[in-house]
């Protein structure tokens, strides 16, 4: 008691000041499970951390018996990799799209009730779900170990993601032109063509080509199960230690994903923002005059 | 009403004039949508047909091929409405996931629960790891957050390139580096978390607030403390939440590193197949999907949570 009223005033207020840090439980529980995990699957997990310290001294070992091999002669055989891993990717990026169209707007809440919205939505949390490699596995006894294996399972697992978030593009749609079309009689297919379609349709397709992004990567990612593409092809050499497929399928791969990525990109850009400001002035000034010509005979 | 104006009946405007109206003629499509289209089928037909740039992708023939399938391979991996089978299957589950003499029964020693475990580990670990380095990275890769535009164009291109490589790579490459074993799984989705968790958060970076960076500045802060008091508790909520989703995403990688040597459940999935033992790879597969289900509906509930 007699300590608290001896301290000089201005201490005093500076405590008033600045309030004490409520305890934030949540923040403790993440902290005390994160630091559990971390101790948990680092002290027990089977891995040689020993071999950390070499790594670096192998890479750079490595690095230069890839430069030293350094060759364009499987050239040929590396593109056509990953030429597949793109086709697969397309196939089963276009299954996705076409399997998952229907569904989005039976998920879509602003479209349906809550009794056909329910179901849908958990078929496309099942699609979601499963990993790529077990479709992959599971469809191998039916289609065998090829690049139409790999489509299919991706497709699915495509469906799910697709459905799901082109569903939630329908829902943020203007509700202005759905009444609009309701007033003047429109019936169900006649909304969806003239009031959700315009409006979600854009973003839709650009998930879509998003898709098509991942799904390239999950494509080279099966290769190792033996669906083909790129990532069959590296991995192989890697296994085989043939040096100059090793260098050039990764100069390949990084390479053709960047110039994928930067493409789709592009068009999703597009897509969304529709045509850049120039392209719509001109296009305008075009119509314009056409349309001064066509005025003029009166 | 006004008097008839023309052959055709039209119905009465507020703004009838002069000039009779007209139905705006509906504008042509855009050559980008026409172009899309043409490139859309065209990249379809292309790698869907049979031949040296297609996979040979038939719709029309898949039902049939469905059909035509291997009964070895099916009637191992999934054959539930034999009494059999069902019967193997739960004797398969109890030698694999129980032991007698533990205090709890349950026994993750075997093959498969090892396998399961130890894909755990990989991915809590690779996130662990990747998040943290991911958060500097993040803010680094953006323009706000770069000291100046070298480091920036640098930081972007170096992430594009580990984007561009798929995990499963990066897991081959770390095995020569490391040997075979968990160390090069957890490398190689390391690597995969900071891809994912730069890139989504440095997008939120660039939609920040500006106010508090303002302060800070204002206030005197050095370029570093004010990304670190201004900046960082901005973007926290989110990063958190692409964190635990790059966890979802690494633990479904997981099941892959073990093709290559990389550790995880994918190493009893390789080594059961190469056995032919179908079962026992469809039990994996049951295990595995049940884990990553109860994982995603966690890491859901919490992202919700957070964000």
């Amino acid at each position: 008691m007699t300590e608290t009223r001896s301290r000089p005033a201005r201490s005093r207020l500076a405590e008033q000041v600045r309030p004490e840090r409520p305890f934030a439980r949540f923040r403790w529980t993440v902290t005390l499970v994160l630091t559990a995990l971390l101790v948990w699957s680092s002290a027990t997990v089977d891995a040689s951390w020993g071999r950390l310290t070499e790594a670096p001294g192998r890479a750079v070992g490595f690095a230069q018996t890839l430069v030293a091999n350094a060759s364009l002669e499987p050239l040929g055989v590396a593109l056509e990799a990953m030429w597949e891993s793109i086709a697969i990717a397309w196939i089963a990026t276009l299954i996705g799209a076409v399997c998952s169209f229907p569904l989005v707007f039976l998920a879509a809440g602003n479209l349906t009730r809550g009794r056909v919205k329910q179901p849908v939505r958990q078929l496309l949390n099942v699609f979601r779900a499963v990993p790529e490699i077990v479709l992959a596995i599971a469809l191998i006894p039916f289609l065998g170990l090829g690049p139409v294996t790999g489509a299919v399972a991706m497709g699915i697992s495509s469906i799910g993601t697709l459905g799901k978030l082109s569903a939630e593009i329908v829902e943020s749609i203007d509700r202005g032109p759905l009444e609009a079309v309701e007033a003047s009689g429109g019936g169900r297919l006649t909304r969806l063509r003239w009031a959700v379609l315009p409006q979600a349709m854009p973003e839709i397709a650009a998930f879509w080509l998003y898709r098509f992004e991942i799904n390239i990567r999950v494509s080279a990612v099966l290769g190792v199960i033996g669906i083909g593409g790129i990532g069959g092809f590296i991995a192989q050499a890697v296994e085989r230690n043939v040096f100059e497929r090793i260098g050039l399928g990764l100069v390949v791969v990084i390479l053709a994903t960047m110039l994928v990525d930067a493409i789709s990109s592009r068009l999703r850009r597009r897509l969304i923002e529709g045509p850049s400001p120039a392209a719509q002035a001109r296009r305008e000034r075009a119509s314009v005059a056409g349309a001064e010509h066509e005025e003029d005979p009166e | 009403m006004s008097a008839p104006t023309g052959e055709r009946p039209r119905r009465p405007s507020p703004v009838a004039s002069a000039r009779p109206q007209r139905r705006p003629r509906k504008p042509p499509p855009q050559p980008f949508t026409l172009l899309g289209l043409v490139g859309l089928a065209a990249f379809t037909l292309v790698t869907a047909w049979d031949w040296v740039l297609g996979i040979g992708f038939n719709p029309i023939a898949l039902p049939g091929e469905l059909a035509d399938s291997n009964p070895a391979m099916v009637e191992g991996l999934f054959n539930i409405t034999d009494a059999d089978w069902r019967a193997d299957y739960a004797e398969l589950l109890r030698t694999h996931f129980t032991d007698p003499d533990s205090p709890w029964l349950l026994s993750l020693d075997s093959r498969i629960g090892s396998g399961l475990v130890e894909t755990v580990q990989i991915a809590v670990l690779a996130t662990l790891v990747g998040a943290a380095v991911s958060l500097p990275l993040a803010v680094l890769n953006s323009r706000l957050g770069a000291p100046n535009r070298t480091t920036h164009a640098v930081i972007k291109t170096l992430n594009n390139i580990n984007r561009a490589i798929p995990d499963v790579i990066w897991a081959a490459l770390f095995v020569v580096l490391v040997s075979v074993g968990a160390l090069p799984g957890i490398l190689a989705l390391t690597m995969f978390t900071i891809g994912v968790v730069v890139k989504l958060t440095s997008d939120v970076v660039d939609g920040v607030d500006l106010g508090p960076v303002e302060a800070a500045r204002a206030a005197g802060a050095s370029h570093a403390a004010a990304m670190r008091t201004a900046l960082v508790p901005q973007i926290l909520p989110s990063f958190a939440s692409f964190s635990l989703y790059a966890f979802e995403l690494n633990l479904r990688g997981a099941a892959v590193l073990g093709f290559v040597g990389a550790g995880g459940i994918g190493q009893a999935m390789n080594y059961y197949w190469s056995q032919l033992d179908f079962e026992a790879v469809s039990v994996i597969i049951f295990v595995y999907l049940v884990l990553v289900v109860i994982v995603e509906q966690v890491s859901i509930s919490v992202r919700r949570r957070l964000v």
